[in-house]
């Protein structure tokens, strides 16, 4: 099966070659631009995630793709359900605000942290029993920075393609094996 | 009499034009390999006709091939995937709110040149398959110039799919600002005059009727 498509690329050459590893490439890249463009219009590091344990049962279950924005001068209210990635922990947690405090800006205060409008937040998971103090590594509130963004919307159950690609790592490999064979050998 | 003639045939020259050397390659045929494809993927029929049409035209003593289109479409893919690239591994190094600058600019600069691309292989591109030069040496310096398009016609319930070959043939002088002669052929054929049943094809057909093309359109005034 190969010897076709190798005989195939010696008869045309170089430039033959490069056209087609171009069209791999350009598949891969595309796909990534619209990654990092999405990630710029909602102003968030990763707009869509997936849910990975029931903490948020019965409103997100294991599996759900989750989309996120992050408005840039809005806060947050109670109530919110959002993505929050504490830094020194590989996994964002998805719970929803229970508290939500705002400090008012003061430019003249000593404390350079209120020179902005700045928010202390508290989370918990809907099927937790307790609030998230004890996932936030010593932090007594959770700030802006380190909430990914907010959930706008859901998808159930697309999100275990991603599940079991981790879990099953040859699943991904496979995938990425066939997808490049594939766009090298066909013409367009 | 024979001044209206060739005053009739449209050529400054006092003689015929002669008709281009397009040796046919029949004598190698024992040689070459055999190209088989699949019969039911007609863009596997379309592509394979072009790249033979190619090696044809450009093989020795044939045209020159002229890679302008093919080199514009590499460059700027090329450039695309290099863009990306860089940008996404700074998006990946760097903090989000830090990175968005660069990160912007890397993605317009990338939908700009995909745009191009797009807007080139479209507009300027289109169905050309083969452009190539060639410079013969007879009383003065001609160039020949020739550029070939190709279309796939799908098949109706009354005729097989077709394949449609537009041959543009332009002979100049002076460095092609003294226009010799332009001719322009459209002919086309169902695949099955080349392809068998398993899927060979047959180059020596394909190759003559190529051949017959170029001459017409080198032959026929316009």
């Amino acid at each position: 099966m190969f010897a076709e498509e190798l005989k195939t690329f010696r008869r045309l050459g170089f430039r033959h070659v490069l056209l087609q590893v171009l069209n791999f490439a350009s598949v891969i890249t595309s796909g990534l631009m619209i990654w990092k463009g999405l990630g710029l219009i909602t102003n968030t590091e990763s707009p869509i995630v997936v849910v990975l344990s029931g903490s948020m049962e019965p409103a997100f279950y294991r599996g759900d793709l989750l989309f996120l924005t992050n408005p840039p001068h809005t806060s947050y209210k109670t109530g919110d359900i959002t993505v929050y990635q504490i830094p020194g922990v590989d996994i964002p947690i998805v719970h929803r605000v229970i508290e939500a405090h705002d400090l008012a800006k003061d430019p003249s205060s000593n404390n350079t942290l209120l020179h902005t409008n700045r928010q202390l937040l508290l989370t918990k998971g809907d099927n937790n029993y307790a609030d998230d103090i004890q996932l936030y590594q010593g932090l007594d509130w959770l700030e802006r920075e380190h909430i990914v963004g907010k959930v706008q919307g859901y998808l159930p159950y697309i999100g275990y393609v991603t599940i079991a690609m981790n879990d099953f790592p040859q699943l991904k490999y496979a995938l990425l094996g066939i997808l490049g064979f594939l766009a090298l050998l066909q013409r367009e | 009499m024979a001044r209206r003639k060739t005053a009739e045939s449209g050529d400054g020259d006092a003689q015929q034009p002669s008709t281009p050397d397009v040796k046919p390659t029949a004598a190698l045929n024992v040689q070459r390999e055999v190209i088989k494809v699949n019969n039911a993927n007609q863009s596997e029929l379309k592509h394979t006709l072009d790249d033979t049409l190619k090696r044809f035209l450009g093989g020795p003593d044939q045209f020159k091939t002229i890679h302008r289109h093919t080199d514009v479409r590499l460059a700027l893919g090329w450039s695309c995937v290099f863009i990306a690239s860089g940008t996404a591994l700074y998006g990946y190094q760097t903090q989000f709110e830090k990175s968005k600058f660069v990160v912007w600019t890397g993605v317009i600069l990338y939908v700009l040149l995909t745009s191009i691309q797009t807007l080139y292989a479209y507009f300027i591109e289109g169905r050309t398959v083969y452009v190539g030069k060639r410079k013969t040496f007879t009383k003065r310096i001609e160039t020949e110039r020739i550029t070939i398009e190709s279309h796939a016609h799908p098949s109706s319930p009354s005729s097989p799919p077709k394949y449609e070959l537009s041959v543009l043939y332009i002979r100049s002088t002076n460095n092609g600002k003294s226009l010799l002669h332009r001719g322009k052929i459209q002919d086309s054929l169902g695949f099955n005059a080349f392809y068998d049943e398993d899927g060979v094809l047959d180059q020596v057909v394909f190759e003559e009727w190529v051949r017959g093309l170029v001459i017409k359109a080198a032959g026929d005034a316009e």
